[in-house]
């Protein structure tokens, strides 16, 4: 493969290879349910929210996700994809929304621990289209960024003002040991062929371990803030890399959907669709 | 568990002066920060800050309309309640 190449800029997908529009559509369709199907989870928590101020701002952040995923699916037209289609007419079995949202928010503590990591994983991985050599991703996906920054200051402030609440302490806890792995996972595998390509081709700009260690970089030093790092087997090597104890494994590991396994149920499916408003959808 | 207050300014355009647009209670001031921007994000604002309302300096404290109680238990309660007095939850807020 010659530099030239992997450096020019790519303003249709119809100019990529097969297999590195595939490995591209499929990234960008798991980000797009992923935050279609995270709007849906943060919108159960607009009422009963411990204050009115975290009820409104878990309205707006719920809208901010359902607007990052209607940009995303739209990108998917450029993909041969009718994004309408995406989003209205698929069943739950099709849907490539991240595995952690699969089931709701039992508790406050999960929704604090889900945009933590999960909302940041994706953007994450959002940012590493950023410097994308498919163009068209780049200014959609920095607006959504600037969004995101007040969703990471959202949840740290509440990682901070739970770990600091005995009663809910160790709850927030399990949370976050229970998303941290999932979250880890869904930035793919190294060996993957399509991980492969999308960094080969230079379609991310960097590699899922990459893209973890930035996930770590970020979450680290507010999990070490609120003195729960230790306890998700997270530490740093003088003052330097991120390390986690627990290791990754991918058998079974679906690298076009990206999940070991499991499915969103058809009712949040119904939800995502937009079921019960269909006689009213416009063009 | 009593959330401080921080006042809300902000201006629409460079050079035009910050104008107090509201109020919001939070945790602290990167909460303070969220909350301000989702709650009065209806306009499109140039510039937004919060100021806890406890590092307002009345000139003339018997005048002051908003912070003449400041750093009081009385007035905490009485914005917070207006706030949140009959809004449930209370998963985290004692």
């Amino acid at each position: 493969m010659s530099a030239t190449a992997t450096d020019a800029r790519v303003e249709s997908a119809a100019e990529l290879a097969d297999d590195a529009r595939a490995a591209l559509r499929s990234l960008v369709l798991a980000l797009a349910d992923s935050k279609r199907v995270l709007g849906l989870r943060y919108s159960d928590r607009m009422l009963g929210a411990p204050t009115l101020e975290a009820g409104i701002a878990a309205s707006s952040m719920a809208q901010d996700e359902w607007g990052h995923a209607r940009l995303t699916y739209a990108m998917l037209g450029d993909f041969g994809d009718d994004p309408k289609a995406l989003e209205h007419e698929r069943p739950a079995a099709e849907y490539r929304s991240h595995p952690a949202l699969d089931a709701g928010f039992d508790s406050w503590a999960d929704f604090i621990a889900c945009i933590l990591l999960v909302d940041t994983a994706l953007a994450v991985q959002y940012g590493a289209l950023v410097e994308s050599r498919y163009t068209p991703a780049h200014n959609r996906v920095q607006k959504m960024l600037d969004e995101e920054r007040f969703h990471f200051q959202y949840a740290a402030g509440w990682v901070r003002r739970m770990a600091a609440v005995p009663e809910v302490r160790d709850e927030l806890a399990a949370s976050l040991a229970r998303y941290l792995p999932q979250a880890l996972q869904w930035l793919g595998d190294d060996d993957g062929p399509a991980s492969r390509r999308l960094v080969d081709q230079g379609l991310v700009s960097a590699s899922p371990s990459a893209l973890r260690a930035r996930f770590l970089a970020r979450v680290g030093p507010v999990l070490v803030d609120a003195d729960l790092a230790r306890g998700l087997g997270l530490s740093r090597r003088d003052g330097g890399e991120w390390l986690v104890s627990q290791s990754l494994s991918f058998d079974g590991w679906n690298e076009e959907a990206r999940r070991s396994g499991g499915a969103l149920d058809e009712q949040t499916a119904a939800r995502a669709r937009g079921d019960k408003n269909r006689a009213l959808l416009m063009d | 568990m009593i959330e401080p207050v921080f006042e809300v300014f902000a201006r629409k355009t460079r050079g035009e002066p910050l104008r107090h647009i509201g109020f919001i209670n939070a945790a602290d001031g990167d909460l303070a920060r969220v909350y301000a921007w989702k709650t009065y994000d209806e306009q499109n604002w140039d510039e937004m800050c919060v100021i806890p309302r406890s590092a307002i300096i009345p000139v003339d404290p018997q005048e002051s309309q908003f912070v003449t109680m400041m750093g009081r238990d009385a007035e905490q309660e009485l914005v917070h309640s207006a706030g949140t007095g009959s809004y449930g939850g209370g998963e985290v807020t004692r």
